[in-house]
């Protein structure tokens, strides 16, 4: 384990007198900025764990330092105070045209969502104190527009995420076009201004952008004073929930009416989960668990249209087919495979075949055109 | 070593002990353990795994190295992680999250092919060769480090949680799921190895003004984050390898960020620069998503920490005692956390929490890692409202679903830890319910 010298001895010794429960552990403090523990590294151990006590004195120099091109490569993102934004500039009308053909298949006509994807509209700042404590009610309406405290978060997110599949794909002209729609079809106003089509959105106006909810968040994390507003908001349990008491017998809770316990069970059960439960014990039935489980699904019931591109289908293993494919989303293609689509027959003619199943060939499928 | 008398043995061959076998491996175990039922002859049938050679002892096994990298054996292929379309975006699963078969897991550690796997742009494949890591804003020196260059700091491991804010998130409203895995299997719990970040930065030289790190992917999505310097100089590390081996790809290899207790979310996957500054950055996963909405329609920012919870992991819906007999003991087993520190104790109610006693933590208690709790139980058939209710160091207890409610209401989504209940029928079979006006 360890070479036992006399300090070592002595500070153990030490450590046994002050610990009743006979630990070795290092000093725990209830002083951490988020209302927990924090542990002190000495002695030559943190917490339970043992340290080598001459790491925390050592300095390695390891790497090197990046070139001035390498930073401007990587740091690439975007503050709010404006700082990282790119030069450049777009209309909402164009926004409006790039929308259409690379974000509304996944997120909606004008935002609005309904496919599963994100919705990026709608809903209004007062419903985000709706509680649906009862069934029927409505849901609280997180957008850009109702939720959203910053404009440079959707400039940025957009820049290094969207669209989904071809991440990093927009020039700057595009990203403020896309950005400019977005904001205006959540009717957000830059400098008291409505984004009608022709307004133009670039980095010398973007600061003017006046976010609905900007004030909807806490605990304040800006300024001088952001970190201790933290640790002030952590100290109080009472803040988030953290109200838990440590009672042992005849405990009275809300939920608790008269002597009974009021239990509330499951309503609708939700059972779709992939693969289904299963506690079994027994060979499985497919042994090739190696292969991709939507191999053999695929070979029987669709490579006969799919395995090349002459029926017009877009062939497995043509990169460029199935990029277009993808670029639809993977909710209109599953949608398109399973209740079919031109050519394409319903579940590509064997209706035996599950959602599930159908969703395990066409990940085969993409699986083996990448 | 038991004799079985003459009679007893002619008995059994009269009673057909092919029959009786059927229907006793239908059963499994619990039917060998009902057969009091049974005249007291057939209770001393011969087990036919023990009367008869093997399968297995009468072959020759296969070589052992077929297997370069071990596998599971193919009796164990139910023991995986599970999705469900709910909890993806429209069914999309590069955007979407697996949850560990917690019912299944032993002691304290996940084996990495089971860990849970969040992503917002599917799993990057990183070529290591190809990796780096850039450290700069307001750092004297800053730097690019390649992978080997990470391995040269001196490392360290350490056992923690790693838990996504939303485990339990379905159940705001209500329970959904009868699934422990679906009710709190969004966590895992690993040995990681890795570098402790204040000891690369020791080399930096952090400037005073530094008050926040951005953390940033190397994804699809460059999932980033916020993270106060404060914490960065406690206990963040960089890790690049999980209970022994390298990362896996799900969980960010070659390198990912680990901010100890805190939501998974904030440590960063497929890492790719961590950006010191004077004001925080306001990330898309810390404004649109991973902020609670609370019912004053306001929500809460940077809510970092996964606060004290437990679940008990067996009996559960997946693994219910309807093989229990009256009288029989039986372990109640099950899992305690927090990103607050160390796991104190551990309380059990069988009423639905109207009374509780202690229950017993086994194995390792350490900070911010899974911590087993274990109660052994005179099972007596009648039904039971089973929950746990755990206390760590920083003293806090798991609050009641109705406390909870009552300050967070029900759409905040994220750092649920309210008391979990299982509902056990007489029948042995387990629901999830909750204790809720
Ligand atoms: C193939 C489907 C798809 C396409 C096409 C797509 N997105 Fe997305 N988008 C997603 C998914 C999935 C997410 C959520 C990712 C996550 O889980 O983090 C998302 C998230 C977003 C968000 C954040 C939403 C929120 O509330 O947090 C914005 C903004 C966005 N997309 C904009 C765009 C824009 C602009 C385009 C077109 C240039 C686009 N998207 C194209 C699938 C798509
Ligand atoms: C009879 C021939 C045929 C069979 C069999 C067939 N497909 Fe297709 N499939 C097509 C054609 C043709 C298209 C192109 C449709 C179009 O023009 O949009 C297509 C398109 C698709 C697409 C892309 C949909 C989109 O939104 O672009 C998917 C996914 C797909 N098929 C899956 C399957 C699966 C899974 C099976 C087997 C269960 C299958 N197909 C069997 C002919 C077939």
């Amino acid at each position: 384990m360890f070479k036992l010298d006399h300090k070592f001895i002595a500070t153990s010794l030490v450590a046994l007198m002050a610990s009743s429960a006979f630990t070795m552990a290092s000093t725990a403090k209830k002083d951490a900025l988020d209302g927990g523990m924090t542990y002190t590294r000495d002695k030559g151990m943190y917490s339970d764990y043992y340290i080598n006590k001459q790491v925390d004195k050592l300095k390695i120099n390891n790497g090197r330092t990046p070139t001035a091109n390498e930073l401007k490569a990587w740091d690439s993102d975007i503050m709010p105070d404006g700082t990282g934004l790119p030069e450049g500039k777009g209309s909402v009308e164009d926004g409006d045209e790039l929308y259409e053909e690379q974000c509304a298949a996944c997120h909606g006509d004008f935002g609005a969502g309904g496919v599963g994807y994100p919705t990026l509209s709608g809903g209004s700042i007062s419903s985000l104190k709706n509680q649906r404590t009862a069934p029927g009610m409505d849901a609280p309406k997180r957008t850009i527009g109702t939720y959203w405290p910053k404009a440079s978060t959707l400039i940025w997110y957009i820049r290094d995420a969207m669209p989904y599949a071809h991440p990093k794909s927009l020039n700057n002209d595009q990203l403020y076009a896309l950005t400019a729609y977005l904001l205006s079809v959540n009717n957000i106003k830059v400098g008291g201004e409505v984004m009608e089509d022709e307004f133009i959105l670039s980095n010398k106006n973007f600061s003017k952008i006046e976010m609905p909810n900007k004030d909807g968040f806490y605990p304040n994390i800006d300024g001088k004073d952001g970190v201790e507003n933290v640790r002030k908001f952590f100290a109080d349990g009472k803040n988030y929930g953290a109200v838990g008491k440590r009672c042992m017998s005849n405990c009275k809770d809300p939920g608790m009416k008269g002597a009974e316990p009021t239990v509330m069970k499951i309503g609708i059960e939700m059972k779709d989960v992939n693969p289904p439960y299963s506690t079994v014990r027994d060979m499985p039935k497919k042994t090739n668990t190696s292969g991709h489980p939507g191999k053999e699904l695929y070979e029987s019931s669709c490579a006969v249209c799919h395995a090349t591109d002459k029926m017009g289908a877009p062939a497995v293993g043509d990169k460029k087919a199935w990029d277009v494919v993808k670029a639809k989303g993977l909710q209109n293609v599953m949608k398109n495979a399973i209740n079919g689509t031109a050519a394409m027959p319903p579940k590509g003619g064997n209706m035996d075949l599950t959602d599930w199943q159908m969703q395990l060939i066409v990940d085969y499928m993409m699986s083996q055109s990448m | 070593m038991t004799n079985i008398s003459n009679t007893s043995k002619s008995e059994i061959e009269q009673t057909s002990r092919r029959d009786f076998f059927r229907k006793t491996a239908a059963y499994s175990v619990s039917a060998i353990a009902a057969t009091s039922i049974l005249s007291p002859a057939k209770l001393l049938a011969d087990d036919e795994n023990i009367i008869h050679h093997s399968k297995w002892g009468t072959s020759l096994g296969y070589e052992l190295n077929k297997n370069p990298y071990g596998v599971p054996s193919p009796f164990e292929h139910n023991v995986v992680r599970r999705t469900t379309p709910l909890l993806s975006s429209a069914g999309d699963m590069h955007a979407a999250i697996s949850l560990s078969p917690i019912h299944e897991l032993k002691g304290i550690i996940t084996p990495n092919g089971l860990f849970f796997t969040r992503t917002h742009n599917g799993v990057a494949r990183i070529d290591p060769n190809k990796y780096r890591l850039m450290i700069h804003g307001l750092v004297e020196k800053p730097i690019v480090l390649t992978l080997e260059d990470i391995k040269k700091y001196p490392s360290e491991s350490v056992i923690h949680f790693l838990e996504c804010p939303s485990n339990g998130a379905a159940e705001w409203k209500g329970p959904q799921f009868n699934s422990v895995q679906f009710v709190k299997g969004m966590m895992s719990c690993t040995e990681w190895t890795g570098v402790r970040l204040k000891h690369i930065l020791a080399d930096l030289g952090l400037k005073p003004k530094a008050k926040w790190m951005l953390a940033e992917g190397q994804d699809g999505s460059e999932m980033s984050r916020t993270v106060p310097v404060e914490k960065v100089l406690d206990d963040a590390m960089i890790v690049y390898a999980m209970n022994g081996e390298a990362l896996r790809e799900e969980q960010g290899y070659p390198v990912r960020l680990l901010l100890p207790g805190w939501e998974a979310n904030l440590c960063v996957k497929w890492l790719k620069r961590l950006e010191f500054g004077e004001e925080p950055w306001y990330c898309k996963e810390e404004t649109s998503k991973y902020t609670t909405l609370t019912p004053s329609g306001k929500a809460i920012q940077h809510f970092y920490p996964l606060e004290v919870n437990s679940i008990i992991t067996s009996p559960s819906p997946e693994k219910p005692w309807t093989d229990l007999k009256k009288g029989d003991m039986v372990e109640i087993e099950g899992i305690a956390w927090s990103g607050h520190g160390k796991v104190k104790l551990v309380d059990i109610s069988f009423d639905g929490g109207k009374n509780w006693v202690e229950a017993n933590l086994k194995g390792l208690v350490l900070t911010k890692a899974w911590t087993r709790f274990s109660y052994i139980y005179k099972y007596d058939g009648k039904p039971i409202l089973l929950s746990s209710r755990a206390m760590d160091e920083s003293d806090k207890v798991q609050p009641t679903v109705n406390q909870e409610k009552a300050i967070m209401g029900v759409e905040g989504v994220y750092h649920r830890n309210s008391v979990c209940t299982w509902e056990i029928k007489a029948n042995g079979e387990v629901n999830n319910v909750q204790i809720r006006s």
